[in-house]
């Protein structure tokens, strides 16, 4: 399920089982896209053609061309996004241009965070966000089914518990 | 005890369903001077206002005080008086602290209403902190760190000075898992055994060839040239903000820091420090979770290091902190106890040859894993230098060709791990892992490794982790069995 976007190297460990976020979360990115680009957009199109002046056409031509741009993006960020649940620790990888691959261990978790904005919750997903001790362990997995999210939260839960050391 | 005790008052039903508090505990209060400690804040604030109002305008700030208006300048002041002490009072009147074995229990708040329970399994550090006016009237705030993220500490301020020292032996001592038996005399403070010491001379020193004075030196020398090439002497005074900015800076690092001493004790590392406000820190065995010694360019003639750690609890993001310094500053041997002090077994035959190499060395000697040949430009300068090495303990990451640097993270303290990589990185071949830690002045990186280097040590280093924490020492630092 990996051949689209992954070479072999060191985001690709041997033995690991990747599992996709939905193709929602890209639906999702793209109409908060369309809001954020298509209004001044419209607006530029608009004051263009009330206007006459034909230069100011390069407005709404450039917000066209971030949004195609953003559709060209969106759609293989989400698909780079992975995440995968080994013995011992949680796997999260995302990223074409600048990849990371963050490793949290179950027993360094300190709790899980279950979100889901409104425009989340309109296109059916959730985000599961984990929490070490360390601010800087950015493990948040966007675009996951309410179940999944719900059933990845408790199982991570009860595997930290199981797991707990101090800090 | 000197300490008023109050006559431990079932707390209010209502209030007590947030956090559940056992029924049995003596309630305590603070010492009855602390509102007249506490109560200055209000009048503090009156007074940067009033300077920040006036103070680039006395001559009017002169002119407004003819007449009767002085009259309505003290009348705020005394109004300001009674709310501060006032409040500080009210606020006294409404705190109280209990201990037991498991925890310490806080109540306070006037109008929000706060019940604070932290648990001594997850103490990380004690500090009792004495600023200038208290430790004129011999009192003393105890301060716990508990890891729980800003604001989760437990402050009990003010305490008798002694009765600090005795509670934090207190603490340290239930914290370490002895439980104490109901009408047993407190345990006597353990030996502490006195390992570095900072004199003033010293201080004065290192701030003197600090990176601080190379910026000052520049900023005069470029003075000199703006007045000499305009020839207008007026020049001179845009430095004066920058030259109160020194000023601060050097003054501040000299009353933080000295007198700095360190001492170790079954109960861990104690720091002592402070010209002004003194500050003396206790951090139990095993809470150092990564340290990091540094070196600038005129420390390098004298050999010197400056040691800093990140233990949970201490934020560290307040640049004005000093509670996550280990040495100010040292020379070769100091910095070496200094990390003997967090790290007493570094896992290799001969630490000193080890710490040697990470400290001056570069290239592979020491068995370090440098930056490949190919992604010099992504450090021209010091990509030689920049390294790891794996002990059975600890990752040692070396780095740094101005500044020399060597953060070492003990493999138990890892929180978790992540592989980077940004295109120019890729074309490369080499990524970035960065070691994830509590928050403070360190944040482990080594940069620019061979990209299948970088993710051996991840799935490495993953490993090691578990393993370490599988048989790190307990949590309760002196119970026999642990609880780990």
């Amino acid at each position: 399920m990996t051949s689209h976007v992954v070479p072999a190297g060191p985001f690709d460990p041997p033995d690991v089982n990747w599992a996709p976020v939905s193709r929602k979360l890209a639906s999702a990115r793209l109409s908060m896209t369309a809001i954020v680009v298509g209004v001044p957009a419209v607006g530029g199109a608009v004051a263009a053609l009330l206007s006459g002046i034909v230069w100011l056409w390069v407005i709404p031509g450039v917000f066209v061309a971030l949004g195609l741009w953003a559709a060209w993006l969106i759609p293989r960020q989400v698909r780079a996004v992975g995440y995968a649940e080994r013995a011992d620790d949680l796997l999260i990888r995302k990223g074409i241009m600048f990849r990371s691959m963050v490793v949290v261990p179950y027993g360094r978790m300190q709790y899980v965070d279950v979100q889901a904005g409104p425009l989340a919750r309109a296109f059916g997903i959730a985000s599961v966000q984990l929490h070490t001790a360390s601010p800087s362990s950015d493990a948040a997995i966007d675009g996951l089914t309410p179940v999944e999210a719900t059933r990845l939260r408790d199982k991570l839960a009860s595997r930290g518990e199981a797991r707990l050391a101090g800090l | 005890m000197s300490e008023p005790l109050a006559s431990s008052p079932t707390p209010d039903e209502a209030e007590a369903s947030a956090v559940v508090v056992p029924a049995d505990l003596t309630w305590r209060r603070m010492h009855p001077v602390t509102p007249a400690v506490k109560g200055w804040k209000v009048l503090a604030v009156m007074l940067v206002i009033a300077a920040q109002q006036f103070g680039n305008n006395l001559s009017e700030a002169g002119q407004l005080l003819h007449g009767r208006t002085w009259l309505i300048a003290v009348g705020v002041i005394v109004a300001g008086a009674v709310v501060g002490f006032g409040y500080a009072a009210i606020a006294w009147r409404m705190t109280r602290f209990a201990i037991d074995d498991e925890a310490v229990y806080l109540h306070s708040g006037v109008l929000f209403r706060q019940q604070r329970k932290a648990r001594l399994d997850r103490l990380q550090a004690v500090d009792v902190v004495q600023p200038v006016l208290a430790r004129i009237l011999g009192l003393a705030e105890l301060k716990l760190e508990v890891a729980g993220g800003t604001g989760s500490g437990v402050s009990l301020a003010f305490l008798n000075e002694d009765d600090a020292g005795v509670l934090r032996t207190e603490l340290l001592a239930r914290a370490a898992g002895v439980r104490r038996v109901e009408g047993a005399v407190v345990p006597p403070p353990v030996p502490e055994q006195p390992v570095l010491e900072v004199p003033p001379a010293r201080l004065v020193a290192g701030m003197a060839r600090s990176g601080a004075t190379i910026f000052l030196v520049l900023g005069v020398i470029g003075l000199i040239t703006a007045v000499v090439w305009s020839g207008e002497f007026g020049t001179i005074f845009v430095m004066v903000p920058a030259m109160f900015g020194f000023v601060a800076f050097y003054w501040g690092r000299f009353s933080r820091e000295f007198n700095f001493r360190a001492a170790i004790s079954p109960d861990g590392i104690g720091l002592r420090h402070g010209l002004l406000e003194s500050r003396s820190q206790t951090v139990p065995p095993g809470r150092v979770q990564a340290l990091r010694l540094t070196q600038g360019p005129l420390w390098r003639g004298p050999g010197w290091w400056r040691v800093e750690i990140n233990v949970a609890g201490y934020s560290g993001v307040d640049a004005q902190s000093t509670e996550n310094v280990l040495l100010p500053v040292g020379d070769r041997d100091q910095a070496l106890v200094a990390i003997w002090l967090v790290l007493p077994d570094l896992g290799v035959v001969d630490p000193r040859a080890l710490l040697t190499s990470a400290l001056d060395g570069s290239g592979d000697e020491g068995g370090f894993t440098t930056m490949p040949r190919q992604a010099r430009w992504l450090d021209p300068f010091g990509w030689r230098r920049t390294g790891y090495v794996v002990t059975d303990r600890a990752l040692l990451i070396r780095s740094g060709w101005l500044i020399h640097r060597l953060v070492i993270v003990p493999h138990e303290r890892t929180q978790s791990l992540s592989l980077e990589q940004g295109p120019v990185q890729r074309k490369l071949g080499v990524a970035s892992l960065v070691v994830h830690s509590t928050p403070g002045p360190v944040s482990p990186r080594v940069p620019h490794l061979l990209a299948s280097v970088a993710g051996e040590l991840m799935t490495e280093q993953a490993a090691r982790a578990r393993t370490a924490r599988a048989s790190a020492g307990p949590e309760l630092w002196m119970s026999p069995t642990g609880d780990s």
